[in-house]
């Protein structure tokens, strides 16, 4: 079982340190919210900031969703479990941030919760690793108990639905959207400015919430991150009308870990799949 | 669900002039096809409409022509947006004579004529933002209602000869004599025979007095930025220097919170202010 | 016949008191869906839920719409003249609401209908609903995030309401609280008349509801409203609040006192619209002028809009802070940001 408080206290410590040092402007962690059970992202910038800095079971929020919101060259220190450190090592791939600029402090955790469900949070919604890929001081001991989970066992139900069903699963699933848009703000991965949906010319589609502007707008977003999305389920957990977009994430991961050998922002060294081109590469796509 | 103030009235383009040499700014002028409406569509300078076309959107536009010329309601429209596509100023530009749009309104404050009378006037414009203003000059210049203001002080200033908007009007204000016009263009041409020189800089060698004057100040914000502090130079009080704001309004009655800039809505409490109430609201526009 | 004015209903009979609203107009209440309950239309009576402490959507779509048709036309070729929607509304009742957002529907009327321009939507649906409130359980704990208290609510407040319900053990008593509402419960044959134990159980039961349950904090309109005044410029402050705000629109569209609406055409298969729909001051393109100017390009700008807009600006144009302390937003938020936190800290600032 993770050691939670012990995590908490290097945190805090390293935190202080790189920031009595000065070689961090800012150390993105958590804080507590309305109680323990809700923690937010805390970007500490002072040494009395860093004691306010908390790690608990329900500090799930994607970290690197906040590093492009500083300016280019800012000295960024930030606390990554897995799927944090994934989603870092693709934003250096895009080239949104450099990796000298990063001090990553690695966080292996499991059983992270979600504060609002209690659940704990595994495979089904995210990639299930507990260890992050990429770290430079790592807060806690690498986990190595308990037999890996592929992050793609819950597609099995959604695998046996032919394309009608699923069509129609979706359709289903994406008449509730709202249109709030928590989806792609809680995304590490969205970043565009403007996201294409908020686009007036062309207008690519409704922004009232119709099953036809929905489908486009989840249709386009799941495209986008095809090849990206790093399967941190913040998404989905983010939903307020709980559509299950997480499958749909997985689903596409799935074939393109498939087609490329290759998941998403594993490693710093790798090039994202729909930027890179190999003669060998799988027709499928094409078929 | 009789006055829904969401629902256009239905106006036809009666008339469209061709203001300047780039050919983006146009004069459409409407006419009311129901009787009724044009009756219900009273108003005063510094007042806007929502001009509307069904498939594009709606776009808030002040009122150019003034409530002395019956008959009619003129708007003068720039083709927006490069940033932001104007939809909507876009298609109308596209529009021909004959053609049918929508119109809601008249919507905001006036220029608060009450205040202006018996005062000196010195109205500022620069560029395309000269529209309302052209209809409180007019409607100050109307024989029914020049011996309500004092003195009348224009001065208007574009980027080059080209770019003056209502050319004609100019000259006829320039041949009045209870009227003082002062046109300026950044540069000039080989045709231009008139003054060159930035608004500021006129405005201060115009040096108009404070006393008992009100400055109604139009243009795009950098003009504003660089003329204000002339005027306060001059030792105009802030309630006595007006502007209209342009935030991005939709609704145009105070409902849809877009133009909300601290507890006023642009749309309803303005869009004319006096400096003196701007500095009230937080710096949020 | 009794001259009390209250009724009773077994909870296990109120299909029998659905089924009676359904014949008079629309029956919307709290139905029980996946992660919670939301206020729907009631095609069948089984679906309504009472045993809930507060839906995840508030109520207002009912009277303001997420998306509302002004009107419809036809576009290209076979152009048709555009066409007012009318709306033909029937009686509607809205069975089952907590006093917070019974409170709720009275700032929004001071918005939509009692200032200013009357919103002939807003107006013309809440005129056609009788509404139905229901108090709180008071045997359970308030939800950790409320703290309509604070904004001086109790749970178990009338006020508002035509008909106002409070659970006793098995029965819902019911009291009109409006002539309009006494009049639709004399109407009612399936509703017993209360006793006086129930009429004493009901009083104190509004009694009881005064007593704190939620978090609290001493507020006064006038004092936040200066306090936002005067903090309105201090940047640590603002950014502090808004490091972890995502700059999503759920707090603004769960908000039962938020709104904010865009005006647009929108068009399908040639099928065109002009339609109002929610908008939210969170969204980054909100204030984007045609210009290519926006006043809000950071995130604590619009979270500062948001917050000041309810505690500083309503009390300023309104007299009153729009917000009911329903804890929406909190429940809501994907990375836990607290407005009651919020307002708290600027207490401090």
């Amino acid at each position: 079982m993770t050691n939670f408080k012990h995590i908490e206290e290097n945190l805090k410590k390293e935190a202080k340190k790189l920031l009595e040092a000065g070689s961090v402007a800012v150390v993105l962690a958590y804080t507590e919210g309305m109680d323990e059970k809700h923690p937010q992202p805390f970007a500490a910038q002072s040494v009395a900031d860093a004691d306010k800095i908390i790690f608990n079971e329900y500090c799930n929020h994607n970290l690197a969703r906040y590093i492009i919101r500083y300016a280019p060259g800012t000295k960024i220190a930030l606390a990554v479990k897995a799927a944090d450190s994934r989603a870092v090592v693709v934003l250096i791939q895009e080239e949104k941030i450099k990796r000298e600029d990063l001090i990553l402090l690695g966080i292996p955790a499991d059983g992270m919760k979600n504060s609002k469900t209690d659940e704990i949070i595994d495979a089904k919604t995210t990639g299930g690793l507990a260890n992050p890929v990429i770290y430079d001081i790592l807060l806690g001991e690498e986990i190595h108990t308990g037999k890996p989970v592929s992050p793609y066992t819950v597609l099995e139900q959604y695998e046996k639905m032919d394309k009608d069903a699923r069509f129609a699963f979706w359709k289903e699933q994406f008449d509730k959207c709202i249109r709030c848009y928590a989806c792609r703000k809680a995304c590490p991965m969205c970043y565009c400015d403007p996201c294409f949906i908020d686009q007036s010319k062309p207008r690519w589609a409704v922004k009232s919430p119709q099953s036809h502007g929905n489908l486009m707008y989840h249709l386009t977003r799941f495209q986008h991150l095809a090849g990206r999305c790093i399967d941190c389920g913040e998404c989905t957990r983010a939903c307020p009308v709980d559509i299950p977009l997480y499958l749909f994430h997985k689903f596409v991961a799935k074939e393109c870990e498939e087609m490329f050998q290759q998941a998403a922002g594993m490693k710093i060294d790798d090039k994202p799949v729909m930027v890179d081109f190999r003669v060998e590469d799988s027709d499928k796509i094409l078929e | 669900m009789s006055n829904n103030p969401y629902i256009p009235m239905p106006v036809k383009i009666d008339k469209i002039i061709n203001e300047v040499d780039t050919n983006d700014i146009k004069t459409f002028r409407l006419t009311f096809l129901n009787k009724e409406d044009e009756e219900k569509f009273k108003y005063l300078p510094g007042q806007f409409s929502e001009l509307s076309i069904y498939g594009k959107g709606e776009s808030p536009i002040g009122i150019a022509s003034s409530p002395t010329e019956p008959g009619y309601v003129e708007f003068t429209v720039q083709r927006a947006g490069a940033i932001v596509p104007g939809l909507v100023t876009a298609s109308l530009h596209d529009l021909d004579e004959g053609a049918q749009i929508g119109l809601r309104g008249p919507l905001g404050k006036s220029w608060p004529i009450e205040f202006l009378e018996k005062k000196n006037i010195v109205v500022v414009g620069g560029g395309f933002a000269f529209t309302t203003l052209r209809s409180l000059i007019n409607y100050m210049l109307h024989k029914d209602n020049r011996s309500r203001f004092g003195e009348i002080t224009v001065v208007y200033g574009a980027r080059n000869p080209g770019l003056l908007l209502y050319k004609e009007e100019l000259a006829a204000w320039e041949n009045r004599d209870d009227i003082k016009t002062i046109i300026t263009v950044d540069k000039g041409n080989d045709t231009w025979k008139g003054r060159e020189g930035f608004v500021p800089a006129v405005c201060k060698d115009v040096a108009p007095s404070p006393q008992n004057a009100v400055a109604v100040i139009c243009g795009p914000p950098v003009m504003i930025k660089f003329t204000l502090p002339v005027f306060y130079d001059l030792k105009f009080a802030k309630e006595n220097i007006l502007t209209s704001l342009e935030m991005r309004m939709k609704c145009g009655i105070g409902k849809c919170g877009r133009c909300n800039v601290g507890s006023k809505y642009v749309c309803n409490d303005g869009p004319v202010f006096s400096m003196a109430e701007l500095e009230e609201l937080p710096r949020d526009f | 016949m009794s001259d009390s004015a209250l009724k009773k209903i077994a909870i296990d009979k109120i299909n029998d008191l659905a089924a009676a609203l359904m014949q008079k107009g629309t029956l919307i209440a709290p139905v029980r869906e996946e992660k919670g309950s939301n206020f729907r239309e009631i095609k069948n009576p089984q679906d309504i839920y009472l045993d809930y402490d507060n839906t995840l959507l508030s109520p207002k779509n009912i009277f303001f719409p997420q998306m509302e048709d002004f009107v419809n036309y036809q576009l290209g070729k076979d152009a048709t003249p555009a066409k007012p929607v009318e709306l033909n509304l029937k009686p509607a009742f809205l069975f089952g609401v907590r006093p917070c957002d019974v409170r709720s529907f009275a700032i929004m009327d001071t918005h939509f209908y009692a200032v200013g321009i009357i919103d002939p939507y807003w107006k013309a649906r809440r005129d056609a609903t009788t509404i139905i409130g229901y108090a709180f359980d008071l045997s359970k704990p308030a939800d950790p995030a409320d703290f309509y208290n604070t904004l001086g609510i109790g749970a178990a407040d009338p006020e508002g309401s035509d008909i106002f319900m409070v659970k006793k053990d098995k029965e819902l008593l019911l009291k009109g609280i409006t002539p309009q509402g006494e009049a639709l419960l004399n109407g009612l044959t399936m509703l017993a008349a209360g006793n006086a134990a129930d009429e004493k159980y009901f009083t104190e039961y509004v009694k009881k509801g005064k007593e704190p349950r939620t978090r609290m904090m001493c507020l006064d309109d006038k004092t936040i409203a200066k306090k936002y005044e005067q903090i309105f410029e201090n940047t640590e402050y603002w950014t502090r609040m808004a490091d972890g705000c995502l700059s999503c629109g759920i707090c603004t569209f769960v908000c039962p006192t938020c709104y904010c609406f865009d005006i647009c055409d929108e068009d399908i298969f040639r099928q065109g619209a002009r339609r109002r729909i929610w908008d939210a001051c969170m969204f980054t393109d909100f204030t984007l002028e045609a210009s290519g100017h926006n006043p809000r390009t950071k995130v604590y700008q619009r979270l500062r809009q948001k917050v000041c807009h309810k505690y500083s600006f309503s009390v300023r144009k309104y007299d009153v802070i729009s917000c009911v302390g329903c804890g929406r937003c909190t429940r809501s938020c994907p990375v836990n940001i607290d407005i009651y936190s919020i307002v708290s800290e600027a207490m401090k600032a």
